[in-house]
């Protein structure tokens, strides 16, 4: 709740190489999404690090807006599966030795045994 | 950071503005944090990284160049990668996947619901109408606006405007749903819906605690002393508050149901505290008064625990 938030001009100092017109592009097609107050959009601290994260992506790659729209999704769904698989580890890593045995075993018979 | 940028971006002191802007590039393409997860790609991204922030402008180089500025003085506050947020469960901008292979397992283990907003299959062979996905954002309003409710005037991220409904008693976290503001649907279908997710901007002057409120009221040292009817704020506008004789700072009211509008459709109390404040100058006399009056009725309240 008590989060930082930043205007449209405070982002754009803060984002280096970004300029006002993809700024504004980036919101329409939805690649960022600030949160809405009637005072205008308001960038969140996620919100700064996508962007930072969509400037290089799209001078690195020369990507389209489209393309960026694909690489970012797979990033979305390859950090969320991230933070969903460290969840899981230190779940298993809280469960008593033979817990976790029986659980290496089981994960062996899907993933290695079977083709 | 490296002791020289232009080493960290693999370049020497010739190097054009260019090539700066380039080495930085490639760099970044190969091991960017959010791209590449080997810790040895991390460390070359953050030193060319910090070298690109202190290089890419030419006047800020020369400086730095001239031996006015080093490397470390200049390193701006940590940067923050991405991933740093994408791999907490409340990303907002996770939301367009849906893992159907995947989702009962994890919809069990992580409590989430079903992939949201899917789109159903209709109609022949050739043609099918899906509807169109949902879309999420994120609206802050301010702590009056959520108490009272009302409207407020946003501008979605295709330009229209839209006049947001907020039910009384709005809470962090709430979900405001606007049918039909959502992605275009395909065919026939219909366009999704736009689920809004209001935060409560905080304000000073008003803490909340569940459907509670409670606020701060000044008073002067004769009312706290001889007590009296003051106005005080609440969310439906002022009203007189009876301050007791003798009261203390910190002493509590409650005004019944003057709180915010709860799930049952009751109202919560406002606690209005009180807060003795001074004149802004002791005169004398004020101070002959305390003078006199301390010699025969002198008091210690923080003696008894």
């Amino acid at each position: 709740m008590t989060q930082r938030h930043y205007t449209l001009s405070e982002t754009l100092e803060a984002v280096s190489d970004l300029t006002a017109e993809q700024l504004e592009r980036y919101v329409s097609s939805g690649v960022v999404v600030p949160v809405q107050s009637e005072q205008g959009p308001l960038f969140r601290e996620i919100d700064l690090a996508r962007l930072n994260l969509v400037v290089d992506l799209a001078e690195g790659y020369h990507l389209d807006d489209e393309a960026l729209a694909l690489v970012l999704s797979l990033i979305d769904q390859l950090h969320g599966l991230r933070g969903d698989m460290r969840a899981i580890l230190d779940a298993v890593a809280r469960e008593p030795a033979e817990t976790r045995l029986r659980l290496k075993t089981a994960i062996r018979e899907v993933r290695v045994v079977t083709r | 950071m490296a002791d020289d940028p232009y080493k960290a971006l693999g370049l020497n002191k010739n190097a054009s503005q260019d090539d700066i802007k380039r080495a930085y590039r490639r760099i970044a393409k190969t091991d960017h944090p959010d791209l590449n997860s080997d810790p040895v790609a991390h460390d070359r991204f953050k030193a060319a990284a910090a070298a690109y922030e202190l290089l890419r402008d030419p006047e800020q180089r020369a400086r730095f160049d001239r031996g006015e500025i080093d490397a470390s003085g200049q390193e701006r506050q940590q940067r923050h990668y991405y991933r740093e947020y994408a791999e907490s469960d409340d990303n907002p901008y996770r939301q367009h996947q849906g893992f159907d292979d995947l989702s009962d397992v994890f919809s069990d283990l992580f409590g989430r619901g079903g992939g949201g907003g899917g789109g159903s299959w209709r109609g022949g062979a050739k043609s099918f109408d899906m509807r169109g996905p949902d879309q999420r954002f994120t609206l802050e309003i301010d702590f009056m606006t959520a108490a009272r409710g009302g409207s407020t005037r946003i501008t979605m991220p295709d330009g229209s405007v839209l006049d947001v409904k907020i039910p009384e008693g709005a809470h962090d976290g709430q979900v405001v749903r606007l049918r039909g503001r959502g992605g275009a649907g395909m065919g026939d279908g219909p366009p999704g819906d736009a689920l809004l997710t209001m935060i409560v901007a905080e304000d000073p002057d008003w803490r909340r605690d569940g459907d509670d409120v409670e606020t701060i009221l000044p008073i002067t040292i004769d009312e706290a002393v001889l007590g009296g009817k003051v106005e005080a704020e609440t969310i439906d506008g002022p009203v007189m508050l009876t301050i007791p004789r003798g009261a203390s700072s910190g002493q509590k009211l409650r005004l019944k149901g003057r709180g915010l509008r709860g799930e049952g459709g009751r109202r919560g109390d406002q606690h209005v505290i009180l807060k003795i404040v001074m004149p802004s100058r002791i005169d004398a006399e004020l101070e002959h008064f305390m003078e006199q009056w301390r010699r025969d009725h002198a008091y210690d309240p923080r003696g008894r625990r």
